[in-house]
């Protein structure tokens, strides 16, 4: 099966209804089986006149109560930007699956790379936080986006699925189960306010149609989800809220695999490079050679660097000039290197074995 | 029920100016949204950014605020989602001409079952009365200090040619043929669009010699003339005056369309 | 039934002055608490909402309410007649 498709299927085995998409190299494909599918088993599928309109219409669905899916790529993951802001501060559960290829601009449609991590968390305007799978397999893509619409219902924020183009155009046998594990999204309890925080700071969702009778905005909203823009408390708890519910959800969110936990080197690597990586670790075959790989990029999960205690340098392998390079950084006093690599092509095992032993 | 009990009372007086046409338009939609006897939970109000966009904010269905430009495709997702629904959609010139036109022209191609309510005021109201693609030749905004320069869109007219279902222009004079208006496009199955020219003393009127919104009204009274009688005209070659328009009902028509329930 | 402009809403824009076919409101001259000129009502029994809307079943012309951009004119119950007492200073 490939990538893409399988991107596709994992969804429908989730209960996504809904499809709001624009065509683009490479994640075309899973539009295509999505206009195959969704009309036999009583979804939806639109295609949209632009990425704009694409997620507009999944985040309008999501209202309705819906799982609903986009899927684009570079130049029009950019497009997309100021509607995530928009679900974002709405609380709009939405997957956007991102097969990413080579920028900035049109740059390499048919080529893979991993120069929208930082966008995807930062792209939209205004301090915010969202949730990030990465693939790194035909299953994972299968698995991951299964598990992106439980995310994104469980916390009511965006969740993205960050596949390249080698992870969205290969193919692989793939085990596929019988059902996956669906978390609805919690409805919101009859009496209470739209967007009053509850324990764990989400609202329950107040689904279009069963006359709750809610207003959503984009502006800064008080608990009843009237607009209230000039209030700077009002703005402070609400975003904080917003950015809280998932950074203080952290250690649950985190999805992660560690190979030897007592290694000196350690690679960090998320998406297609962990392939060479796992490849690197198994021609090493060295225990002070060690792997974190990261399942849920965003948000990241600081707390798994400080689990290596004996690690001496953290090396980053990412198809861009360094990004989540930044982020480990960040976290941690051991020195973080990046090996970058740009232009479509994997990082050669061969590469990876040679930074190592230059560490050893 | 009556069409003020539409409305959410707690969030009244709204922010409009004094003498703002848009209060009118919520009020005959409203009226015509009760007349056709819908319940406020299975009905939606949707809506861009603008000064138009803010209604759906007064209004006690369920209701999305979305970003500038934007109604029509958010609209678009809540109708084929839930087809059982109502779902209408407030805009403003600048919202659906502008930043939103290639919506615009789609959802009237898909013809998708929305009613699409167009309070056109001429300028960007909300940002302080910018010109926008709706400001006729020559008038004054902000952005067009010696007077327009760029012809202007007509909107009723493009949402036909597009293949819109319903189509008709009215003022915020008109209150009775706008509300007989808005429920015939809510009648309609497929794409409705009612523009409705609406006054805004504080960004236009203060500009262009219409200082009080008595004087707008007045002089939307004296330019609109009836699609009938401007046709017409057109026959006889009579001359239009420059600053006249026509009001009435474009189109109603029966085109196939999208997202109507079954 | 009364017809009624509510001094919370009204913004005294004027408009129902405009339109109301017997010239029921006239432009208000003093301001009120809020700083705001809400017209006057000149006899609105005169009104016909106000004397048939119960008779026919319907609103009859409404264009005041309709055209009212903040919602401020609407018609209310009349209480019933209450007798009231009246002390006479001599």
């Amino acid at each position: 099966m490939q990538g893409n498709t399988a991107c596709a299927e994992g969804a429908l085995a989730a209960g996504c209804r809904f499809y709001g998409g624009y065509p683009i190299t490479p994640s075309t494909e899973i539009a295509e089986h999505m206009a195959r599918k969704m009309p036999k088993i009583g979804g939806v599928f639109a295609q949209m006149e632009d990425e704009l309109a694409s997620i507009a219409s999944v985040i309008g669905a999501s209202w309705t109560g819906a799982r609903a899916m986009t899927a684009t790529s570079g130049p029009g993951f950019s497009l997309m930007m100021e509607n995530i802001g928009y679900a974002v501060m709405t609380e709009t559960p939405c997957v956007i699956v991102d097969v990413q290829r080579g920028g900035p601009s049109t740059g390499q449609p048919t080529r893979a790379a991993q120069g929208d991590m930082m966008q995807c968390r930062f792209g939209s305007h205004g301090d915010m936080s969202i949730i990030a799978v990465s693939p790194a397999s035909v299953q994972e893509m299968y698995e991951l986006t299964a598990k992106a619409f439980n995310l994104a219902d469980r916390y009511r924020v965006p969740t993205f699925v960050m596949a390249d183009e080698i992870i969205g155009h290969m193919r692989e046998r793939i085990a596929v189960p019988d059902s996956v594990e669906v978390v609805p999204r919690r409805p919101l309890e009859k009496g209470t306010l739209p967007f009053a925080p509850g324990e764990d700071n989400v609202p329950g969702f107040p689904a279009f149609g069963h006359g709750y009778g809610v207003h959503v905005t984009g502006l800064t909203h008080d608990d009843r989800g009237y607009p209230s823009s000039t209030d700077p408390r009002v703005h402070e708890r609400l975003v904080r809220r917003l950015v809280g519910k998932v950074e203080g959800a952290n250690r649950e969110i985190a999805d992660y695999e560690v190979t030897n936990p007592d290694a000196e080197v350690v690679f960090i690597s998320y998406g297609a490079p962990s392939r060479s990586v796992a490849q690197a670790i198994r021609d090493l075959d060295d225990e002070r050679v060690g792997h974190l790989r990261l399942k849920v990029v965003w948000p990241f999960p600081d707390f798994a660097l400080a689990a290596f205690k004996n690690a001496r340098v953290f090396l980053v392998p990412e198809l861009n000039l360094g990004q989540m390079v930044r982020e480990a950084a960040r976290h941690t006093a051991v020195p973080v290197v990046p090996i970058s690599e740009i232009g479509g092509e994997l990082h050669t095992p061969r590469r990876l074995i040679t930074m190592a032993e230059g560490y050893l | 029920m009556n069409f003020q009990d539409w409305l959410r009372a707690d969030r009244l007086p709204h922010i409009y100016c004094t003498g703002c046409g848009n209060g009118t338009v919520i009020n005959c939609t409203l009226n015509a949204v009760n007349q056709m006897g819908w319940t406020p939970e299975e009905t939606v109000f949707v809506s861009g950014i603008g000064c138009s966009s803010r209604a759906p904010g007064y209004i006690i269905t369920d209701s999305l605020h979305t970003t500038h430009g934007r109604a029509i495709p958010f609209a678009t997702g809540v109708k084929l989602a839930r087809p059982d629904l109502h779902v209408v959609v407030f805009t403003g010139d600048g919202d659906l001409a502008a930043i939103g036109g290639n919506h615009f022209i789609h959802g009237c191609r898909r013809n998708i079952d929305l009613t699409v309510i167009c309070m056109n005021n001429y300028i960007y109201g909300m940002t302080g009365g910018q010109g926008s693609p709706c400001t006729p030749l020559g008038a004054y905004s902000t952005t067009t200090p010696y007077g327009c320069d760029e012809a202007p869109f007509d909107l009723a007219s493009l949402a036909v040619a597009a293949g819109a279902n319903y189509v008709s222009r009215w003022t915020s004079y008109h209150v009775q043929e706008l509300t007989r208006a808005v429920k015939a496009g809510l009648e309609t199955p497929g794409f409705s669009l009612i523009e409705a020219v609406v006054q805004c003393p504080t960004g236009y009127g203060r500009r262009n010699k219409l200082r009080e919104a008595q004087d707008m009204i007045a002089w939307m009274r004296d330019h609109a003339v009836l699609l009938k009688k401007w046709r017409r005209m057109d026959e006889e070659g009579v001359p239009h005056d420059p600053a006249t328009f026509p009001v009435g009902e474009f189109v109603r028509r029966n085109l196939p369309a999208m997202g109507v329930p079954k | 039934m009364k017809l009624i402009i509510d001094e919370t809403r009204c913004k005294g824009c004027n408009l129902c002055t405009l339109v109301c076919p017997y010239r029921i409101f006239q432009e208000g001259t003093a301001p009120n608490r809020r700083g705001i000129v809400v017209p006057t009502l000149d006899r609105p029994e005169r009104c016909t909402n106000c004397r048939l809307q119960k008779l026919y079943g319907r609103v009859l012309c409404g264009v005041c309410q309709m055209i009212c951009p903040d919602q401020a004119i609407r018609w209310v119950e009349e209480g019933p007649f209450e007798p009231q007492k009246v002390v006479i200073e001599d």
